[in-house]
């Protein structure tokens, strides 16, 4: 993806005219321009931070859907309680989920981010990612996750039809996800509706 | 094309009672549009301000999750505004994330910089919202919507509509009404003015302007003006009796002084018959006395007798004399050109013959003429020249002149000699009827003479003065009225 | 005997001997017929009245007539004469004290054929009467001659 600003921030006070004009020429120009800097950045770029990582973008959406849902009933009013953001299994997010969850507030609660290694530890969790790594012991995990009132998250395979609330998609080359509403439900959570607009999927267990 | 300022006062009246209902009608009806549009102009980027927010807040996750399709659904829904143009949601670092345009032409700005997330512009009669969206405290992006202000013109547009029937319906209703009550005021102002200049052209005083009912400044007005105008009559028939009165006098005194003239025609004509005979008598016996009794008389008998026979003589002179002078005051005046050169000339010469004296020499300028009595002028200069020669008959060698001069800062004739002359002393009895500055032994002489010349001078609406010294000659000046002289002055 | 007759027309009575005494100064002693006023002088010239019987062939060879005369005056005693044919140019000197400028033309208008006035001096007086006297009974030529 090849995005450059070329001046276009004034283009929008002309006359019709001008802008048409303008419009024409800039078209132009930046046609040629894009095609140049294009082939010359990617180049650059590859390798560089200044495109997120896969893991960048689906450690922002994990904190993201922390917003997108209603606490209120699940956690208790006073904030003291940090917003924990909870990785178990072989953590994929590194520093980044850190750096991402820095100084961010969900509900007005500080939101931290913690690597546990027993399914248990996830009790003061609100979002659990679940790595990957623990494929083959998921069926074990959910159990006992069961009746704590937190968001499951995974990028493993089928993950929303084996037990898990969303799951990470890819779409082409967007990250995408999946939302099994039934499983959210069943922990008492209420997912907005918002959140739902945006998932590339909404599954229901028949 | 008549100028605006000779409109009558009707039209005048009508026409500003237009313009004013006109001009506070627009203003207050532009007030109320303007205020309006305003108005409604600040609620359209308000409602649009509440769509962005709208539009913002859902597409929170939109934005959050990278998925620009599902932003874009959320603004597509605008497409049921028709105003709005184009619509964008634009993520937190300013790039273009999803958009709306209601047509192929609408404009989006591809980047908006962050600082300027919260903006409401008017633009290109466009309205131009843009709003940062915030979800839970954390700023995630920014939200922009323009908006044509279609609906704004459509509004002006009826607006306009209405006002200018509004306009269009009081002016007419203002028109009706003023051209009625205006009526009231400018009929009687017009009728005013028309018996006005009936009256000053035909000079009619005895019409008079119909005064209006009511009684404000018009009827004073009126009532005034027909005040005047009987003033003018009483004034006009109190002139014209007096005018009456005045020619009745003149008539009778006319008369009067016919009469009197007629008394006194008679009465010098008795006078030059009655008075005489017996100084004729008189002055004949004393004579007879003289002669006849010449033996019985001595010295101091006939002395007596020839002082009577004196005084007798000279009495008839005398009434001669103020017969003349009488007369002179009451003949008629026939007024021509005459040359008084020629007359002086022609008495200068007279006397020369009729009291022929050697030694005298007579300069008398030529070619003088002036308006006057011919008749009258002569006795004038028979007189002066006269005197003149009279008074220098003392002397051997004499010179008199006659001529013109300016005397007094006034062009006059002058007589002049280098006789006796006279002492200035006395010059106020000059010319009283029978006064002398002379004994009868020094020069004889009734003293009319002057008198005489005087009237007749004054008859011709002139003056005459004297300059003298004792044993130096006498110049008598006099005018004739203006002009004295004709063609140039000497 | 002289048989050229003055008619003199005079109501004063010193006037009468003044113009009298004024001739026989001057040496003139014709007969001096005296009227004393208009009517009188009319009937001796015509022969009427009092003069009645007066042979009217004999006519004065010349009238002093006064302007000044009580019942007909001097100018209405000329009229007359005038317009008699037997006195029509009888020569008529107006012996008068008036100065008057209007006596004179209308003397003369009527058929005067003289106007002498009268002076207050009785020595310009004798000089007028001889004058008169010399002219009007010596040098004029009347226009009839009586015999």
């Amino acid at each position: 993806m090849c995005t450059k600003d070329i001046s276009g921030s004034r283009s929008f006070s002309l006359s019709k005219r001008g802008r048409a004009i303008r419009r024409a020429m800039g078209l132009a120009s930046r046609l040629t321009t894009l095609a140049v800097a294009c082939a010359l950045l990617t180049s650059f770029l590859n390798g560089q931070q200044s495109r997120p990582s896969e893991y960048q973008v689906k450690a922002v959406y994990l904190f993201n859907f922390g917003r997108f849902v209603d606490w209120s009933a699940i956690l208790p009013t006073a904030g003291d309680h940090a917003f924990a953001v909870c990785v178990i299994g072989a953590d994929p997010f590194g520093r980044t989920l850190d750096s991402t969850l820095a100084g961010e507030l969900i509900d007005k609660r500080k939101v931290v981010a913690r690597r546990i290694s027993r399914p248990q530890d996830a009790a003061t969790c609100q979002v659990l990612f679940i790595s990957s790594s623990e494929d083959s012991r998921l069926k074990d995990i959910l159990p006992q996750i069961d009746k704590m009132k937190l968001l499951t998250v995974s990028d493993m395979p089928r993950f929303s039809v084996r037990g898990g609330m969303i799951q990470f998609v890819f779409d082409k080359d967007k990250i995408r996800f999946e939302v099994n509403l039934t499983n959210a439900e069943r922990a008492g959570l209420n997912l907005s509706s918002e959140l739902l607009k945006v998932a590339i999927a909404v599954k229901r267990n028949s | 094309m008549a100028k605006t300022k000779d409109y009558s006062i009707t039209k005048k009246l009508t026409r500003m009672n237009m313009l004013v209902s006109g001009a506070a009608l627009l203003m207050a009806c532009l007030s109320f549009v303007i205020y309006d549009l305003f108005t409604f102009r600040e609620a359209i980027a308000r409602n649009l301000s509440i769509q962005a927010r709208v539009a913002g807040s859902n597409s929170v996750t939109a934005l959050v999750f990278s998925d620009p399709h599902s932003a874009e659904i959320t603004l597509s829904a605008l497409k049921a505004a028709p105003n709005v143009i184009s619509a964008g949601i634009y993520s937190l670092n300013g790039q273009l994330f999803a958009s709306y345009r209601r047509d192929a032409q609408a404009q989006l700005p591809p980047t908006i910089s962050p600082d300027k997330a919260r903006s409401r512009v008017f633009e290109d009669s466009d309205v131009i919202v843009t709003d940062p969206i915030v979800f839970q405290g954390k700023p995630t992006g920014i939200v922009y919507i323009r908006s044509d202000l279609q609906m704004l013109y459509i509004q002006l547009r009826r607006y306009a509509s209405i006002a200018a029937c509004v306009l269009a319906v009081s002016l007419w209703t203002a028109l009706m009404l003023s051209s009625m009550f205006g009526r009231s005021i400018t009929d009687p102002i017009v009728h005013l003015a028309d018996v006005a200049f009936i009256v000053s052209r035909d000079k009619n005083y005895t019409v008079r302007a119909t005064p209006p009912s009511g009684r404000d400044e018009i009827s004073t007005l009126i009532a005034s003006f027909n005040g005047m105008l009987g003033q003018i009559e009483v004034r006009d028939a109190a002139l014209q009796s007096a005018q009456n009165q005045l020619e009745q006098r003149v008539d009778e005194r006319t008369f009067q002084l016919a009469a009197a003239n007629e008394e006194l025609e008679s009465f010098s004509y008795s006078v030059s018959h009655d008075l005489r005979s017996p100084l004729r008598t008189i002055d004949g016996f004393s004579h007879a006395l003289l002669e006849d009794c010449a033996d019985r008389l001595d010295d101091t008998g006939r002395t007596h007798l020839n002082r009577i026979r004196a005084a007798t003589q000279r009495m008839g002179l005398l009434i001669d004399d103020l017969l003349n002078l009488s007369r002179l005051s009451r003949t008629e005046m026939h007024t021509q050109s005459v040359d008084i050169s020629a007359l002086a000339s022609a008495i200068a010469n007279g006397l020369q013959e009729g009291l022929p004296r050697r030694g005298v020499e007579l300069r008398i300028r030529n070619g003088l003429r002036t308006l006057g009595d011919p008749g009258l002028l002569r006795v004038v200069l028979e007189n002066l020249l006269g005197n003149a020669w009279k008074f220098t008959s003392t002397h051997e060698s004499a010179l008199i002149e006659f001529g013109a001069a300016v005397s007094n800062g006034k062009a006059a004739f002058f007589v002049r000699d280098d006789g006796a002359g006279f002492d200035p002393a006395y010059a106020d009895r000059l010319f009283g009827a029978f006064q002398r500055l002379h004994s009868m032994t020094e020069f004889a002489g009734t003293g009319i003479g002057l008198a005489t010349v005087q009237r007749i001078v004054r008859r011709h609406g002139g003056e005459i003065w004297a300059e003298s010294a004792v044993g130096r000659g006498a110049t008598f000046y006099f005018t004739l009225g203006e002009p004295a002289f004709e063609g140039a002055l000497p | 005997m002289n048989t050229k007759v003055i008619l003199l027309v005079e109501d004063n009575p010193d006037d009468e001997a003044l113009t009298v005494r004024a001739l026989r100064k001057s040496k003139i002693v014709n007969e001096v017929v005296v009227a004393r006023d208009g009517v009188e002088a009319l009937e001796y010239l015509f022969g009427e009245g009092p003069h009645a019987g007066r042979n009217v062939s004999e006519m004065p060879q010349v009238v002093l007539l006064d302007l000044k005369l009580p019942k007909l005056d001097g100018l209405g005693v000329l009229r007359r004469l005038r317009a008699d044919a037997r006195t029509k140019l009888l020569p008529v000197v107006i012996l008068t004290s008036s100065n008057e400028e209007q006596d004179r033309m209308t003397s003369y208008g009527l058929g005067a054929n003289s106007y002498v006035r009268k002076p207050v001096d009785f020595e310009q007086f004798v000089d007028a009467a001889l004058q008169l006297g010399l002219y009007w009974l010596v040098l004029n030529e009347p226009p009839r001659r009586s015999i």
